[in-house]
């Protein structure tokens, strides 16, 4: 057995690391209030230009071809700084995977290339729908075909980096009459696609500096190639991917949990009460050790399920176990960070409140925590 | 052009350290390492001068002496852009003294013939100041220190250096020359992905210390410690106008943080 990171995904992850701390750190607390969403893109594009946007991508398509494990890590120490970053360089790793995998030559070498190399500032997964949360085979946009075009309409909502992607992975209903999730695909549609509009961007309580927008079709045309891997195969091309999406997003809720702990037990450090350090206080203590230990095991949990997805062993139970545990790990870890802090903790004249908004979606998007319950359990009831 | 950098590999300075069973230096148990940040501009610099020679074949051989572990601070500086490595493997590096690095670092050089030489000013860790300018010493290389500024131009080296008390002066030397690197030389680059993935097929040439030199020290460390703490701080008291400029004195005179 053996627990060693390799001198590559070390290099990697001090890079991270240090980009974080240097980059994206001071940034991140007025992006989160606001500030100006030009810094964050360019962020994105100096993380492009590093190879940060296509880790698990091959060297032909621009990528880094450095594997699931570093692109974990590399998420975990982008969050520590600014979860808004991370969950987009998360979202556009996840894209650039589902192309990979299902992707004709022609549409990796026109999109990976974009993505990787941030001309594209970002790259968008649209499967959420009003009434398809989730429950995402009831996806209700629907492609039909109409000559060398397919004619999308319909809409989606709570899409990630919707106003600056410049690709979108859309799925959409092309056999009505197919059995339930057997008839959607996957459709790349370029940003500025005539009939696409960009909706309104929530007002969210986390991540705020990512946005999070509606789609609408309206008689969107867009060509026959555009269509991603085969026809009413959508979630089988995107399964693989879709399972890498959630080890990063339990990567990006450890960061956050463990950024929330480095601050909050350096504080107990040195906030004194009734004469002593809080940190002399056993309650202050056992929440150090809860959560500590507990994102420790999170990341046991995520590398390993890392470890086997880039070993190419199936990691489907795995990954959901890694979201789901590191996710509520995280908010756990933000919770008692706050309560360590007391009153300073509430405000934002100290990071953690917003490190606390920032993990509670985790156990929300990319799965809610209840759906990879669902998830682990199948996989475990299908094998007896 | 031939150009040589040497680097170190230096524990993160934020950590604890505690002393050896000898009390000679600081055990590396639980110690997480970092390339020295002197070294970084070292490299940042070596690779620009690379990058110059354009056409002109240039070869850029990184160099650390050390344990295994320094195999990934190598890395990374052939991540950065250098040619090829150089691991004068030495699982006692840490207990010799800038002497027997020095000698250590001559004793390859002097059969490669590199027409410059980068060293960091000092190592965060030991912070003798001494590696570079002993190897200048030991090559017959002319040597430039704490440069804040470098050229090179029809073979010779114009180098900004930083004085005490803020002044600079600028120095002109012939080659081979060693320049030892200070903070703020350049912008060292951050490896790139890519790159650091490609960095696995370069070569690193595995020299053992022992087949190179055989120097004792010259300046034994006999003690490791830390200081008994001083229970207070330092009070100031007077004026709130002439209490910030004696803040900004102290700042400037122990710190880093105004230096630029
Ligand atoms: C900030 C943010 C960014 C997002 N980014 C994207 C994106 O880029 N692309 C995209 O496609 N989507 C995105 N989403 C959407 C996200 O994936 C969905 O919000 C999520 O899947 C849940 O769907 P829903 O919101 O409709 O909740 P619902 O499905 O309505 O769920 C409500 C509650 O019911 C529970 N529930 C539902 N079904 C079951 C069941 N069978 N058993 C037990 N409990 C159940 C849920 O777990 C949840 O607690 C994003 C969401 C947010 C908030």
């Amino acid at each position: 057995m053996n627990f060693e990171l390799t001198e590559e995904q070390k290099i990697i992850q001090a890079t991270a690391r240090e980009f974080a701390e240097k980059e994206l750190a001071p940034a991140a607390a007025d992006l989160d209030r606001g500030g100006d969403r030009k810094i964050f893109l360019g962020n994105l594009a100096k993380l492009a230009e590093l190879g940060f946007m296509g880790l698990g991508i091959k060297a032909d398509y621009g990528g880094a071809e450095a594997g699931s494990v570093a692109l974990s890590l590399a998420i975990t120490e982008i969050a520590r700084a600014c979860a808004s970053t991370a969950v987009t360089l998360a979202v556009n790793n996840l894209v650039a995977e589902i192309i990979q995998a299902a992707g004709s030559e022609d549409q990796k070498k026109k999109y990976l290339r974009d993505i990787c190399s941030g001309a594209y500032p970002a790259a968008s997964l649209a499967l959420t729908e009003p009434c398809a949360g989730s429950d995402s085979a009831a996806v209700a946009v629907t492609a039909v075909r109409d000559g060398e075009e397919w004619v999308l309409n319909g809409s989606k909502i709570f899409i990630t980096s919707a106003p600056y992607a410049g690709v979108f992975a859309v799925f959409a209903l092309t056999d009505k009459t197919a059995l339930k999730g057997k008839g959607i695909s996957c459709f790349l549609v370029e940003a500025g696609a005539k009939g696409l509009t960009i909706g309104k961007e929530e007002h969210k309580m986390g991540q705020r500096a990512s946005a999070t927008n509606e789609l609408s079709f309206d008689n969107c045309r867009i060509p026959a190639d555009a269509l991603l891997g085969k026809l009413n195969s959508g979630f089988t091309s995107a399964a693989e991917g879709l399972a890498g999406g959630r080890i990063n997003i339990g990567s990006l809720a450890l960061g956050i949990g463990l950024a929330a702990m480095d601050y909050a037990a350096a504080y107990s450090a040195e906030r004194a009460q009734f004469g002593k350090k809080i940190s002399s206080f056993e309650a202050i203590q056992w929440m150090i050790a809860d959560s500590y230990t507990e994102l420790e095991a999170a990341r046991l949990l995520l590398m390993s399920a890392a470890a086997k997805r880039e070993t190419g062993k199936s990691h489907m139970k795995e990954a959901a176990m890694g979201k789901m545990f590191a996710t509520e790990a995280a908010n756990r870890a933000c919770y008692n960070a706050v309560q360590i802090l007391g009153g300073y903790g509430y405000t934002d004249q100290y990071p953690v409140e917003r490190y606390a908004r920032d993990a509670r979606v985790t156990t929300i998007y990319e799965g809610t925590n209840e759906i990879q319950r669902l998830i682990i359990a199948r996989e475990i009831l299908k094998s007896i | 052009m031939k150009i040589l950098v040497c680097i170190k590999q230096i524990p993160d300075m934020a950590s604890k350290f505690k002393p050896n069973a000898a009390n000679t230096w600081f055990t590396e148990t639980d110690l997480a390492f970092r390339m020295n940040e002197y070294d970084e501009y070292a490299v940042e610099e070596a690779i620009k001068l690379k990058e110059k020679q354009g056409a002109d074949p240039s070869d850029l051989v990184v160099l650390s002496v050390g344990p295994a572990r320094v195999v990934e601070a190598l890395k990374k500086a052939l991540a950065m852009g250098c040619d090829r490595g150089v691991h004068i493997h030495d699982d006692e590096s840490n207990l010799k003294d800038p002497w027997q690095i020095a000698s250590l670092i001559a004793a390859y050089a002097k059969k490669e013939n590199f027409d410059i030489i980068f060293t960091g000013m000092q190592s965060q860790d030991r912070g003798s100041g001494q590696v570079g300018v002993t190897l200048a010493g030991d090559l017959g290389c002319s040597c430039v220190t704490t440069a804040i500024n470098f050229s090179l131009e029809a073979g010779v080296v114009t180098a900004k250096r930083e004085l005490e008390g803020g002044a600079k002066g600028v120095v002109k030397l012939k080659l081979p020359a060693v320049v030892t690197c200070q903070l703020g030389l350049n912008t060292p680059r951050y490896p790139t992905l890519p790159n650091i993935m490609k960095a696995r097929k370069k070569e690193i040439a595995v020299l053992k210390a022992a087949e190179l030199s055989a120097e004792g020290p010259r300046a034994v460390t006999e003690k490791f410690y830390h200081p008994v703490k001083k229970g207070t701080g330092l009070v100031l008291e007077g004026e709130p106008a002439a209490l910030a400029v004696k803040v900004l004195e102290l700042i400037k005179e122990k710190t880093t943080v105004l230096r630029g």
